[in-house]
């Protein structure tokens, strides 16, 4: 039993489900499910559909080199079964499960972090401006808060 | 009754409901169908891929001389033959030079086809055409060589001499 890699998406492709292709070069193409192989069909190029790992991975939005990686790499020798190895391995696998999910999270949001810097200027930017289209109260704690802001500032510069 | 057969038997394999379902609409003479769908595929049809019956044109991949024939009936199977399975056909077209000739009927073993086959692992494996391989009616290969991926069904069905000369089997 082996799990395999979807040719389009690159998910893995458990035992009972998807179809394999055969191209008439010997090469065997795998599929997760009848959309991406649909996909394949249509002649799409996996690397610009935007919700394949391919894509994701070229455009640099999800992790590509991690030592995570490494342990799922493919082995084509067979193992002599030992109980401790065994053992070991699928106590290690959802641990490393865990890590890499977590340094993928990691990745994301450290992608996503210069986004939300801009848009917090942005979103200071416009209260500047539009200030005087704020509701009453809201300018009364604006403005406190900019004052006291301009304290703190002129303290620093005092310092 | 195509639709009541359908909606009973929907946890049974799609595939093989899908062509059951062709087979008693668009006759047993269409061997291949073309559903169309639209917006997405443009003009790409997708093909739903049936069995190998009388009138299908196979290609053949050894070197017994001949290039194309024409199922004339199916060895196993009512509704057609699957891959693995032996067809009588007719010859349609051969090379100038070879063991065998335009319009002789001959045996062959079925090694590729366009139709999915399911394996017992739950996976689905399907080529890019359809594909024989010459034999006598003892099952014995006619030709010395054989082109193109084969698949691991063959040993099965004890075709073993055409998996031996295979380039690449699936």
């Amino acid at each position: 039993m082996r799990l395999e890699k979807c040719w389009f998406c690159s998910s893995t492709v458990y035992p009972g489900h998807g179809i394999q292709f055969v191209r008439n070069d010997a090469k065997v193409f795998r599929f997760c499910r009848s959309k991406c192989h649909k996909n394949f069909k249509m002649k799409r190029n996996p690397r610009k559909v935007k919700w394949t790992k391919a894509y994701r991975r070229l455009r640099g939005k999800d992790m590509t080199q991690d030592s995570t990686f490494e342990f799922e790499r493919k082995r084509n020798r067979p193992e002599r079964y030992d109980r401790n190895v065994t053992e070991q391995t699928l106590k290690a696998i959802p641990l490393i499960t865990k890590i890499r999910h977590e340094r993928q999270k990691t990745h994301i949001s450290d992608r996503q972090k210069q986004g939300k810097s801009k848009q917090r200027e942005k979103d200071a930017k416009e209260v500047e401006q539009d200030f005087h289209m704020l509701p009453k109260m809201l300018q009364e704690t604006k403005v406190k808060v900019r004052v006291t802001q301009q304290q703190t500032e002129d303290n620093v510069m005092e310092e | 009754m195509a639709a009541f057969l359908r909606s009973k038997c929907s946890s049974v394999g799609r595939t093989l409901m899908g062509s059951l379902g062709n087979n008693l609409y668009g006759g047993v003479n269409s061997s291949v169908e073309s559903v169309t769908r639209p917006s997405h595929c443009d003009a790409i049809t997708q093909q739903i891929r049936t069995f190998i019956q009388m009138r299908t044109n196979l290609k053949v991949v050894d070197n017994s001389g001949a290039k194309r024939v024409m199922c004339i009936q199916s060895l196993r199977g009512k509704k057609g033959a699957r891959l693995g399975d032996m067809i009588i056909g007719s010859v349609k077209e051969a090379q100038p030079r070879g063991k065998v000739k335009k319009g002789e009927v001959v045996y062959g073993v079925v090694v590729r086809a366009a139709m999915k086959k399911g394996r017992n692992d739950g996976s689905e494996i399907q080529f890019d055409d359809n594909a024989i391989v010459l034999v006598n009616n003892k099952g014995e290969l006619i030709g010395t060589r054989v082109f193109g991926p084969v698949p691991h069904e063959l040993r099965k069905k004890k075709h073993l001499k055409i998996l031996a000369l295979a380039e690449h089997i699936v």
